[in-house]
């Protein structure tokens, strides 16, 4: 038995950091190699080494400039797309999500009870589930295979999410709304004047989470989309670039396509990281 | 009320369900309707690839959707301003959508009426295609043109109950034997031993995908048990054979394996091109669909043969390997179906064939192409003309055939395997053709 309280104290702390850095190091490997092997000139698809023999920018500048001669691979054109989805989407299911979770956290209308239980048992049902029904009713309404049908399909059901911000409302003094209300401000003056400026944390929180959605979905997008190369998402056009048909030409640039599709995201968590865990947790406490 | 609720939901959710299934039913409807139209509508037979007017019957300002692989897009959109040119008195809309052939089949039964009017698919997806009602069978006053002016065995592949279902566009879709000439010569490629001794020579390897059962098969398939059709129930056949004779091949396989460890390299076949670019590579079995790549990776050091042989107790046995065709079809939801058949016609026609060899390298099903000298003197498709001579087709596979194959083919090269254990051979065999059948 080690004495000294100093020494077990290092020991500890030596054996857990050491713990935490092979954790560390399994979970950012994959990312490293992505990014490494997205600079590699050499081979076609993957090779045998771990580190590239040559580096070069030239799977970045042939994704852009579509060179690799092939018509149907549009990397600039579905980068775009997902980009325009993601913010149309972004500022509908904001909107209505705190719209929704505003309503059940102040008011009080019959049913309200009722109304948040269907939301939460719908919300219950994966995505995926109702996928073919979504696929005939866009059919129906001739949109399948159009980006209005992804924003649809993204933001509409939005609304559903709102447990996490009604929780957070939940917490802000419901004082506040009665001096609003004596003042003679109407429930939506509140909303927007006074609710809203005091929310950042979960704002930010609901415009990061729909923002990346459209980013990251593969099977809605795959089903809505069908053959129309020129409105395909970068989830399902990444996909494609790994076809029978293209993986020779486009192995490396997927790997590039893959790092560039990070960085929207990334950018805009940097931008409003401060915000984001506070949004989380302060969402977490039950008023 | 929360009773109620469930009951709501419950509701919904099958209502939807019928809707799916409606939505379905209705469209196989319409297909069969289609299609015995597009049969009566054309009376007589026809002798080229192009045919009169009164085929079209009533269809004018045609919109058509055509799905072509990735490399052929550029060179089906010049077919089909030729096919304008052809009918100049018709207008057409004609679009076409890049759409690998292996999902094909998966696309059109997601959504046939999404689906290209004209689409080309190989030939394992046959059954698929017709059980699900959604391609079109050949008009009839089309078929004995089609048949006539193709290859006996497309026509015979593509033909179900006595109806052939769509036009045969290639004869040529199977694997074979590139190499790079500087490492294996031509007398080494004749031997599977010769191969391995030229590759190990120069250490490089040899590439065979020996975990993916399409590949793997040809190991069953030399050792005698070769699929023979389905049974009526889908079961796989196999023929008739002997089964020591079998366990001596796969032994002999498994040896050959194992004293060229590091040689013999089981990998994807894309690793054939990228190991050929970066040297690593001396030869591999890849597929037709990846002659460009290697040509391109190689350059002038370019070799093709069919499969080499095995020496087996000292006799060369030849290795047998799948083989399929592919071929045009049309959707038999389409909107304008005589247009369709005639699209279909023309793209599978001699000119559109030869075209399709001289630019793509693909082989013609046509017989007067396959006796052009583009399809002559490539050394290429001679290669794969050889080993189609030695091969199973690859029509009426049942769908348990690629797991349990390759698995075969994994437990083969894998480094705890006994080559001089026949018990487990036999059993391995034996094991494979009962997961095969679904017996197991």
């Amino acid at each position: 038995m080690i004495k000294s309280y100093k020494l077990r104290r290092h020991i500890a702390n030596g054996l857990i950091y050491l713990l935490l850095i092979i954790l560390g190091i399994i979970w950012i490997s994959p990312f490293i190699y992505l990014v490494m092997h997205s600079f590699r000139a050499e081979g076609l698809i993957a090779v045998d080494h771990l580190i590239p023999q040559q580096w070069t920018f030239k799977n970045y500048i042939d994704l852009f400039t579509g060179v690799g001669g092939n018509a149907s691979i549009n990397f600039p054109r579905w980068f775009l797309n997902t980009f325009v989805v993601a913010i149309f989407s972004c500022i509908i299911s904001t909107v209505s999500v705190l719209m929704v979770s505003y309503a059940f956290s102040r008011l009080r209308f019959s049913a309200r009870k009722k109304f948040m239980n269907v939301g939460m048992i719908l919300g219950m049902f994966p995505g995926f589930m109702t996928m073919i029904a979504i696929y005939y009713l866009l059919k129906a309404m001739g949109l399948t295979g159009t980006l209005v049908a992804l924003v649809i399909c993204y933001s509409c059901g939005a609304g559903l999410g709102f447990q996490i911000s009604k929780g957070f409302f939940d917490t802000i003094p419901r004082a506040l709304d009665e001096a609003a209300t004596i003042d003679g401000a109407t429930k939506n003056q509140i909303f927007w004047r006074i609710i809203l400026p005091m929310s950042k944390p979960i704002v930010v929180y609901t415009v990061l989470t729909s923002f990346i959605g459209p980013w990251t979905d593969f099977i809605l997008a795959k089903i809505i989309m069908g053959d129309n190369l020129d409105n395909y998402t970068v989830a399902i056009g990444l996909q494609k670039m790994l076809h029978n048909d293209f993986i020779n030409t486009y192995y490396k640039q997927f790997l590039a396509g893959s790092v560039v599709v990070a960085v929207p995201i990334t950018l805009l968590f940097l931008k409003m990281q401060k915000y984001y865990v506070e949004g989380v947790t302060a969402g977490g406490v039950k008023g | 009320m929360k009773k109620i609720l469930a009951i709501l939901m419950a509701g919904v959710l099958t209502a939807t369900a019928f809707a799916g299934c409606g939505g379905g039913g209705e469209s196989s409807n319409t297909n069969s309707g289609s299609s015995s139209k597009s049969g009566e509508s054309s009376a007589t037979g026809v002798n080229a690839s192009t045919v009169d007017y009164a085929y079209f019957g009533e269809e004018d300002n045609v919109k058509l959707k055509v799905w072509a692989p990735d490399a052929a897009v550029n060179l089906v959109k010049q077919q089909i301003e030729e096919f304008k040119k052809a009918y100049s008195e018709k207008k057409f809309d004609i679009t076409v959508v890049a759409q690998g052939e292996s999902d094909a089949a998966t696309q059109m039964l997601n959504d046939a009426s999404a689906a290209a009017d004209v689409f080309s698919f190989p030939s394992d997806q046959f059954n698929k295609l017709v059980d699900a009602g959604v391609i079109a069978p050949v008009a009839k006053g089309f078929t004995d043109f089609v048949s006539t002016s193709n290859s006996e065995d497309t026509v015979k592949a593509g033909t179900i109950s006595n109806t052939l279902y769509a036009y045969p566009e290639t004869n040529d879709n199977g694997y074979y034997m590139v190499y790079d000439n500087t490492v294996v010569t031509e007398e080494d490629a004749k031997t599977l031993e010769g191969t391995l001794a030229a590759c190990k020579k120069a250490g490089k390897k040899f590439i065979f995908d020996a975990g993916d059962g399409f590949y793997a098969c040809t190991f069953a398939f030399t050792a005698g048990a070769k699929i023979d059709g389905l049974e009526e129930d889908g079961t796989q056949k196999f023929v008739e054979y002997d089964e020591d004779a079998a366990v001596k091949t796969l032994q002999a396989f498994a040896k050959l394996i194992k004293d060229y460890k590091g040689t013999f390299t089981s990998l994807n076949v894309k690793n054939v091109a990228s190991g050929f670019k970066n040297g690593t590579c001396g030869a591999g079995v890849d597929g037709s669909w990846d002659t460009k790549v290697n040509k391109d990776s190689l350059g002038d050091k370019f070799g093709a043969a069919k499969l080499p042989t095995i020496n087996v107790d000292g006799e060369d046995k030849q290795l047998v390997s799948m083989f399929g065709y592919k071929y045009i079809g049309v959707n038999g939801s389409s909107k304008f179906p005589n247009s369709a058949q005639i699209l279909a016609l023309y793209l599978a026609g001699e000119e559109c064939q030869k075209q399709r060899t001289e630019e793509l390298g693909w082989g013609p099903s046509n017989v007067n192409v396959q006796k052009d000298k583009v399809v002559t003197e490539s050394p290429v498709l001679n290669a794969i003309k050889a080993q189609a001579e030695n091969s199973c087709t690859q029509v009426n596979i049942a769908s348990t055939l690629w797991t349990p194959m390759g698995n075969l083919g994994n437990k083969l090269v894998a480094d705890e395997w006994k080559p001089d254990d026949a018990d487990a051979t036999r059993k391995l065999l034996q094991d494979t053709i009962k997961n095969v059948r679904d017996e197991g």
